[in-house]
C-alpha cells in the first residue's frame, strides 16, 4: 500500500486560521468535559467524604488495569438537559482492560445528586449494555444511585426502551453467554436492585452497600416495619442469609480487589480474526487536523487529508479512485486492524451511492470492518439526477450498509445531513461505535438552508393570511428559525441527546477507533447477506 | 603420611549435614569407604548420596533417631563398618554410646570414654584442672546456709556471676556487682533455681568482664603424646552460640598464647588425652585466663584450624583412631596466615535470631583456593526445625587478620543462599564493623554494637531496586507488566 | 491498581505508569524504568533505571529471595485482598461467629490485651468458645455483659483503634 500524498501546507494562511479555530473549539470542548466530569457542589463531595465513599473516577482508576487505556463514551450526555443538574447524565461509561480482559464498565455518578438516574442516565445505560450485547463485552457496574429520578419518573419509566430495558437487556447478556460483575457501593433501591440481582457476579461493601426493592421509608410507609438500611438489605444479610449478594467486602478498595480477582477467573473469549498487520502510527501528524478542518460547515476539504492522519503509516489502498470521486474508498489499517474506509468529498451522486454500495459489498465478502468518516450534506437532487435513479442508488447503498455482517464504525467529522447521514452509517443503522468531533453538525437538512425553507413557509403562510412579507421581515424569521435550529444542530445536543457515543478530540480518533474496532472483535460474523438492491 | 593403606576399609558416620559430608570428604581422599546413617526426612540429603553406602534409622523425631546408640552400633555391624566418627553433637559426647561401641567391638573415632566422662562432667573437670595447674576461675558452691555462702563469694571479689549449678541457657544467671545486692540475689537465685530446675544450688564465681574465648585445639595420641594446634577465638556469639570463629586470635600477645597452649597441652597430657579434644578458656582483659570446659570431640569450627595450618583433622582423627598415633610433632605445627569462620544460620537477626524455616531453592557458594564452604545442602531440600539452624560454615584464609576480613565479607557479599531468612547479611555487618578488626573482641559483642549491627535504612534507590527485582519474580506483576492485550498496551494509559 | 510489597517487614507500594515501549513504574511515588534483558534460572539481568544489573532471584509462594548488590533480600507480595483488608484489620471490631450467649467476660475497657488474649467466653450450641483478640492492644469497650444474647456478626468487643494500619 502506498502513502497518501499530502497537499497541506501548514505554513499557509488558510491552514493556520483553521487551526486557531479549531484547536478553540477543541479547548472549549476539553473544558465542558473537565467540567462535567469534575466540577460538583461541596456538599456532594462532602456527602461521599462523611460516608467514606470514593468518588466514582477513584473507584475506576483502581479497578482498571495500570497502564492501559480507557475509553470513555458519552462524556457530554445531558449537557443541555436539566439545567445542568446532571453531567454526564450522572452515569460514566467506557471500554477498559481489566484483569486483562476487555470490558464495558457501567458506573453510577454518585457525586450528582446521589446517583439519581436522570431520564438520559438510564438511556445512557441501556446504550451500554445494548454495546455488551452487541460485541459481546463483559459488563462491571459500579452501582451507587439513589434509583430513579422521581420528578421526571414519567421519562424514566413504563416504556420499552427505558429503565425496564436495562434489566431485560442483562437478562439477555446472561443469556448470551456475556458476563457481569456488580460491585455494590451504595443502596441498590427498587429496580436498581435487580442491577446486582440479574448480575453473574456480585459484591458488596459492608456498611455503605445495600441492596432492596423497598429501602427503609418506603417500607415504614408500607408496613410501619422499622428497619435500618443495613439491616434491611446490608452486606451481613446478603451475603450470609439470602445469598443475594456473593462477597461482602470491608471497604471499596477491597470490593474492587475481589471485583478483579473474580474478573480474573473469566476465561478469555475467543475473538473473530479480523486480518491484522503490525500496527505503525500514521505518518502524518494527526495535529495537522486543526488545519484541514473547515471553520465554515459549508466549506470543503478532501478527506483523504483527514484519512491520513488516521490510519496506520497514513498507507491507503484506494478503490475505484477515478469513479464516483466524491466518496473515497479504500482500504488501510487502523491500529494493524485492515478496515474499508468510506469517506465524503462532496454531495453523493449516483455514481459514488454505486461504488459505495459496492465497496460494502467487497468488504463483507472480506470480512473487513467498515468505518465512515462522514462530511454530507445529502444525496445530489434535481431532475436529471431522478432520472437516473438516484433514489435507488442511494437504497442500494443503504441497504448494503444495513445488511452488512461486518462491523461498522462512524466518525461524524464534520456535516451529516439528511439522507447522506443514513447512507454513512448514521445512529439508525447500529454501527457498533458513533463518535463526533466537536466542529460537526447533524440535522435534516444544514442551518442555513433549513432557515431559508423554514422562512418560506413561513412567509407562505402570512401571504395567504394576507399579511405584508418584506425582506425585513424575512430576515428577522429567518433569524429566529436559525437560532433555534443551530442549537439543535450541533454536536453538543446531539451528543447530549445520545445520539452518538461521545465527542472526541479529532486528534483521539485513531485510538478511539482502534479500541473500539478490538472491542468489537468478540462478537462473532453475523450472517452474510442482503435483502433485495433495487437494481 | 608415610602409610600406604587407608586407616580404615570402612566407618560409618553418626552424624549427618555438614560435619557428615566433611567427615566423607576426607574419607574418599585416604579412600575409607563411608557409611551414612539417615532419618526418613533426609533419604534425599546430600551426605546420604555422597556417601558409598546408606542406612535408614528411624525415631519419634528426626533428632531422636541420631540419639538412637543401638541402631546406630546395630547397622555399623550390619554394613561391615570398622569404626564410627560421631562428628560433633548428638552423641559424640555420650560415654555410654562410646563404651557401647567398643563392646561391640568397633572403634570409637574419639576419646577413651572415662575421658569423656572425666570433662564432661563441670565439677570434676574443674577440680581436675586446678589440680593440673590450669587456673580456673574461683567459684563457691552452696546456698544452703546463706551467710557462709555470701561471706565466700564475697571473697572471690566483684562483680560476681550467680548461677544455678543445675541450670544453663541462661536461666537463673545473675551478675551482682557489689555486697550490698549479694544476699538477696542469693536468695532470689535460690529460689529461681528451684522452681526453674528443682534444685537450689547455686554457685558464685568471678565475673569477667568482656571475656573473651579462647580455645585450643589438642591432638593425642592415648599414649601420653598430645599436641596443640594453636588457639582459636570464638567470642562472637549470639544466644550463648558462636557464629564467628577465628585462628589464631586476633590482638594476642605471643607469650600468652603460649601460656594457654601450654596449659590446654599439660590438661590433656594428665588424662592421656586420645584423639582430638578443644579446651576451652575465658581470657580476660587483664590477661589473666581461666579454664571452662574441654569438649571430648571434633567441633564445628574446626576449619579454621586446619586452614591455618595445613592439616586434615579428620585424617589424623583416623589415623589415631586406627592405632597409628600422632604422624608429626610439635615443632612441625606452624602458624600460617589467618582464617575467619562465618556460621550461615536459618535465623532472621532482627527477630532475636529466631530459627527461620523454608526450602533451599537456590545454593550459589563462593568458591576459590583460600575459600572453604562446608555445607550439607542440596537445592530443593527442605528447612525445617528438626536440626540446629545452621546452614553452612564459610571458612576463608589470608596471609594476615585484615586480609582474611576483606576476603570474608566477599564471600559472604558473594554467597547466594535463596530460599530461606539467613544471616548473611547480619555477618557481613559484623565484620565490616571498626571494632571487629581493631579491637579485642569479647563474648558481649553481639550485645554491645546491637545498635550498629542493626538493619540500616534502605535509601529509596536502593530500595526500589530490590523491589523491581522482586516484582519481576510474580506471576501478578508480570501478568501486568507483559501480558497487556494489544493494541491497548501500546495505546497506554490514555484518556480521551 | 497498585501493587503492595513488603520489603525486610515495610510496605512499599507500585503502580505502572506505563507499559510501552518500556515498562515505567512508580515506587513510593518516584518514576523508574524496567527491562528485562535475558537470563534464565536464577540468574537474571535487567537494564534498572538505565543501568544494567545482575542479580539472582528464587521465588516461593508470595516470597521472592533476591541476590542483589552483595546482598540477600527477601520480598513478599501482599495479595490485593490482603491489601485491601491490612487497612481495616487495626479496626479491633471481635465479632461473634455465631449466635449465642455471653458466658464470662475476662477483661475490662482499659486492659491492654495480646494478640490471642481471650476477651469472654460465649456459649452457642452447647459449644464454649473463647472469643479473643486478634492482634495486641488496649481493649476499648465491651458490648455484651454476662448472659447478654447476641446473633451472629453482632460486633461483642472493640479494641482501640490503632494509629498506623499498614504496620
Amino acid at each position: 500500500m502506498r502513502r497518501i500524498t499530502s497537499a497541506i501546507n501548514p505554513a499557509s494562511a488558510e491552514f493556520k486560521t483553521r487551526a486557531a479555530r479549531n484547536r478553540a473549539r477543541v479547548a472549549e470542548f476539553r473544558e465542558m468535559q473537565r467540567a462535567a466530569r469534575d466540577d460538583r457542589p461541596e456538599r456532594d463531595i462532602r456527602r461521599l467524604e462523611k460516608h467514606g465513599k470514593m468518588r466514582p473516577r477513584e473507584r475506576l482508576e483502581l479497578l482498571l488495569d495500570p497502564g492501559t487505556p480507557f475509553l470513555e463514551l458519552s462524556s457530554l450526555a445531558a449537557n443541555t438537559e436539566y439545567d445542568g443538574e446532571s453531567p454526564g447524565a450522572s452515569i460514566i461509561t467506557g471500554l477498559g482492560i481489566v484483569s486483562g480482559r476487555e470490558v464495558i464498565i457501567h458506573a453510577d455518578d454518585s457525586s450528582v445528586k446521589g446517583g439519581a438516574w436522570y431520564p438520559l442516565s438510564v438511556k445512557k445505560i441501556v446504550r451500554c449494555l445494548d454495546i455488551a450485547l452487541e460485541n459481546h463485552l463483559p459488563v462491571i457496574h459500579l452501582c451507587d444511585s439513589a434509583g430513579g429520578f422521581l420528578p421526571m419518573q414519567n421519562q424514566v419509566f413504563a416504556d420499552r426502551y427505558m429503565a425496564g430495558r436495562i434489566f431485560r437487556n442483562q437478562c439477555l447478556l446472561s443469556k448470551a453467554g456475556i458476563k457481569q460483575l456488580a460491585l455494590v457501593f451504595g443502596q441498590c433501591t427498587a429496580g436498581g436492585a435487580y442491577v446486582p440481582g440479574l448480575s453473574d457476579y456480585n459484591v458488596i461493601v459492608r456498611g455503605t452497600g445495600a441492596v432492596f426493592l423497598g429501602g427503609p421509608p418506603l417500607v415504614k410507609a408500607a408496613t410501619g416495619e422499622e428497619v435500618t438500611a443495613e439491616e434491611l438489605g446490608g452486606a451481613e444479610m446478603h451475603t450470609s442469609v439470602s445469598g443475594t449478594c456473593d462477597y461482602p467486602a470491608e471497604t471499596e478498595e477491597e470490593a474492587i480487589a475481589i471485583g478483579r480477582e473474580i474478573v480474573q477467573q473469566w476465561e478469555k473469549p475467543k475473538k473473530w480474526e479480523c486480518q491484522r498487520d503490525d500496527p505503525v502510527p500514521p505518518h502524518y501528524d494527526p495535529q495537522d487536523l486543526y488545519g484541514i478542518l473547515p471553520d465554515d460547515i459549508k466549506k470543503g476539504f478532501d478527506m483523504r487529508e483527514v484519512i491520513a492522519r488516521i490510519v496506520d503509516g497514513s498507507r491507503f489502498h484506494e478503490y475505484q479512485p477515478d469513479y464516483g470521486t466524491t466518496l473515497v474508498c479504500g482500504f488501510a489499517n487502523i491500529w494493524g486492524w485492515k478496515v474499508g474506509v468510506l469517506g465524503n468529498n462532496g454531495v453523493l451522486f449516483n455514481d459514488s451511492a454505486l461504488k459505495g454500495a459496492h465497496f460494502i459489498e467487497l468488504c463483507n465478502q472480506n470480512n473487513t470492518p467498515l468505518v465512515f468518516l462522514q462530511n454530507i450534506t445529502g444525496y445530489m437532487i434535481g431532475r436529471e439526477y431522478e432520472r437516473e435513479g438516484i433514489t435507488k442508488d442511494g437504497a442500494k447503498m443503504i441497504m448494503a450498509m444495513t445488511c452488512s455482517h461486518v462491523p461498522k464504525f462512524t466518525v461524524m467529522c464534520n456535516g451529516s445531513f439528511g439522507a447522506g447521514n443514513y447512507g454513512m452509517c448514521g445512529r439508525a443503522f447500529d454501527g457498533r461505535f458513533m463518535f463526533a468531533w466537536p466542529n460537526s453538525q447533524i440535522g435534516v437538512m444544514g442551518g442555513e438552508q433549513a432557515a431559508n425553507t423554514l422562512a418560506d413557509v413561513k412567509a407562505a403562510q402570512m401571504k395567504r393570511n394576507g399579511e405584508e412579507v418584506d425582506d425585513t421581515v424575512l430576515e428577522a424569521l429567518r433569524e429566529t428559525t436559525g437560532k433555534a435550529y443551530m442549537e439543535q444542530l450541533s454536536a453538543y445536543y446531539a451528543t447530549s441527546h445520545l445520539w452518538d457515543d461521545g465527542i472526541i478530540d479529532p486528534v483521539d480518533t485513531r485510538n478511539a477507533l482502534g479500541m473500539a474496532i478490538t472491542s468489537a472483535l468478540n462478537a462473532p460474523l453475523g450472517t452474510p447477506g442482503y435483502g433485495v438492491l433495487r437494481l | 603420611m608415610g602409610h600406604d593403606t587407608p586407616p580404615f576399609k570402612r566407618i560409618l558416620i553418626a552424624n549427618r549435614g555438614e560435619i557428615a559430608c566433611r567427615v566423607i570428604d576426607t574419607c574418599r581422599r585416604l579412600g575409607v569407604e563411608t557409611v551414612a546413617v539417615h532419618h526418613l526426612s533426609e533419604r534425599n540429603a546430600r551426605f546420604v548420596r555422597l556417601a558409598d553406602a546408606s542406612a535408614e534409622i528411624t525415631g519419634d523425631t528426626p533428632v531422636a533417631a541420631y540419639l538412637d546408640a543401638e541402631q546406630i552400633i546395630e547397622t555399623a555391624r550390619e554394613t561391615g563398618a570398622e569404626a564410627i566418627h560421631p562428628g560433633y553433637g548428638f552423641l559424640s559426647e555420650n560415654s555410654g554410646f562410646a563404651r557401647a561401641v567398643e563392646a561391640a567391638g568397633l572403634v570409637f573415632i574419639g576419646p577413651a570414654p572415662d575421658t569423656i566422662d572425666l570433662m564432661g562432667d563441670k565439677i570434676r573437670s574443674r577440680r581436675f584442672a586446678e589440680e593440673n595447674g590450669v587456673p580456673v576461675a574461683p567459684s563457691v558452691t552452696g546456698g544452703e546456709d546463706i551467710d557462709a555462702f555470701v561471706e565466700k563469694a564475697a571473697s572471690i571479689g566483684f562483680p560476681l556471676l550467680i548461677k544455678a549449678s543445675a541450670g544453663g541457657g541462661g536461666k537463673g544467671m545473675s551478675i551482682v556487682e557489689g555486697k550490698q545486692d549479694l544476699l538477696t540475689r542469693a536468695r532470689t537465685a535460690r529460689s529461681e533455681a528451684e522452681r526453674y530446675f528443682g534444685d537450689p544450688t547455686i554457685y558464685a564465681e568471678r565475673y569477667v568482664e568482656r571475656p573473651r574465648h579462647i580455645e585450643v585445639q589438642v591432638l593425642g595420641d592415648g599414649q601420653g603424646k598430645v599436641l596443640h594446634l594453636f588457639e582459636r577465638e570464638c567470642s562472637v556469639q549470639r544466644r550463648f552460640q558462636k557464629i564467628i570463629e577465628e585462628a589464631p586470635a586476633g590482638h594476642l600477645d605471643p607469650a600468652l598464647r603460649d601460656e594457654i597452649c601450654a596449659a590446654a597441652v599439660r590438661l590433656s597430657e594428665a588424662v592421656a588425652y586420645r584423639n582430638a579434644g578443644t579446651v576451652e578458656f575465658i581470657l580476660a582483659p587483664d590477661g589473666t585466663f581461666y579454664f571452662l570446659e574441654t569438649n571430648t570431640r571434633l567441633q564445628v569450627e574446626h576449619p579454621v584450624t586446619e586452614m591455618v595450618t595445613g592439616l586434615d583433622l579428620v585424617a589424623l582423627q583416623l589415623d589415631i583412631a586406627a592405632g597409628r598415633g600422632l604422624p608429626l610433632d610439635q615443632p612441625d605445627i606452624t602458624l600460617t596466615g589467618h582464617a575467619l569462620e562465618c556460621r550461615v544460620c536459618a535465623e532472621v537477626p532482627e527477630q532475636d535470631f529466631m530459627p527461620a524455616t523454608g526450602r533451599i531453592l537456590h545454593l550459589d557458594p563462593p568458591a576459590g583456593d583460600n575459600i572453604r564452604f562446608e555445607n550439607g545442602l542440596r537445592e530443593g531440600a527442605d528447612v525445617t526445625l528438626d536440626f540446629d539452624s545452621m546452614l553452612a560454615k564459610l571458612v576463608v584464609a589470608a596471609p594476615d587478620r585484615p586480609a582474611a576480613i576483606d576476603a570474608a565479607k566477599q564471600a559472604l557479599e558473594r554467597t547466594v543462599l535463596l530460599g530461606v531468612e539467613t544471616n548473611l547479611n547480619y555477618l557481613a555487618r559484623i565484620l565490616s564493623h571498626p571494632a571487629f578488626r581493631d579491637d579485642p573482641l569479647h563474648t558481649g559483642f553481639v550485645a554491645e554494637h546491637q545498635a550498629a549491627l542493626a538493619e540500616p535504612d534502605l535509601s529509596p534507590h536502593v530500595a526500589a531496586r530490590v523491589l523491581m527485582a522482586a516484582a519481576l519474580t510474580f506471576r501478578e506483576f508480570r501478568t501486568l507488566a507483559f501480558d497487556a492485550p494489544e493494541p491497548y498496551a501500546s495505546i497506554g494509559g490514555w484518556r480521551n | 491498581m497498585k501493587l503492595k510489597l513488603r520489603l525486610n517487614g515495610t510496605p512499599h507500594e507500585m503502580d505502572i505508569a506505563a507499559l510501552k515501549p518500556d515498562l515505567e513504574l512508580r515506587i513510593d511515588g518516584r518514576g523508574h524504568a524496567l527491562r528485562e534483558t535475558g537470563g534464565t534460572g536464577a540468574l537474571r539481568h535487567a537494564r534498572i533505571d538505565g543501568e544494567d544489573i545482575t542479580y539472582h532471584q528464587a521465588r516461593s509462594g508470595n516470597r521472592a529471595f533476591l541476590h542483589l548488590g552483595g546482598r540477600t533480600w527477601i520480598v513478599e507480595f501482599v495479595d490485593p485482598r490482603d491489601a485491601a483488608r491490612e487497612k481495616v484489620q487495626g479496626s479491633g471490631d471481635i465479632r461473634a461467629p455465631m449466635p449465642g450467649v455471653v458466658v464470662s467476660v475476662e477483661k475490662q475497657p482499659g486492659d491492654p490485651v495480646t494478640a490471642g488474649d481471650t476477651i469472654l467466653t460465649i456459649e452457642s450450641m452447647k459449644l464454649q468458645t473463647n472469643l479473643t483478640a486478634e492482634r495486641d492492644g488496649v481493649l476499648a469497650e465491651i458490648l455484651k455483659s454476662e448472659g447478654d444474647v447476641f446473633e451472629k456478626g453482632a460486633i461483642v468487643a472493640r479494641l482501640q483503634e490503632e494509629e498506623d494500619g499498614d504496620a
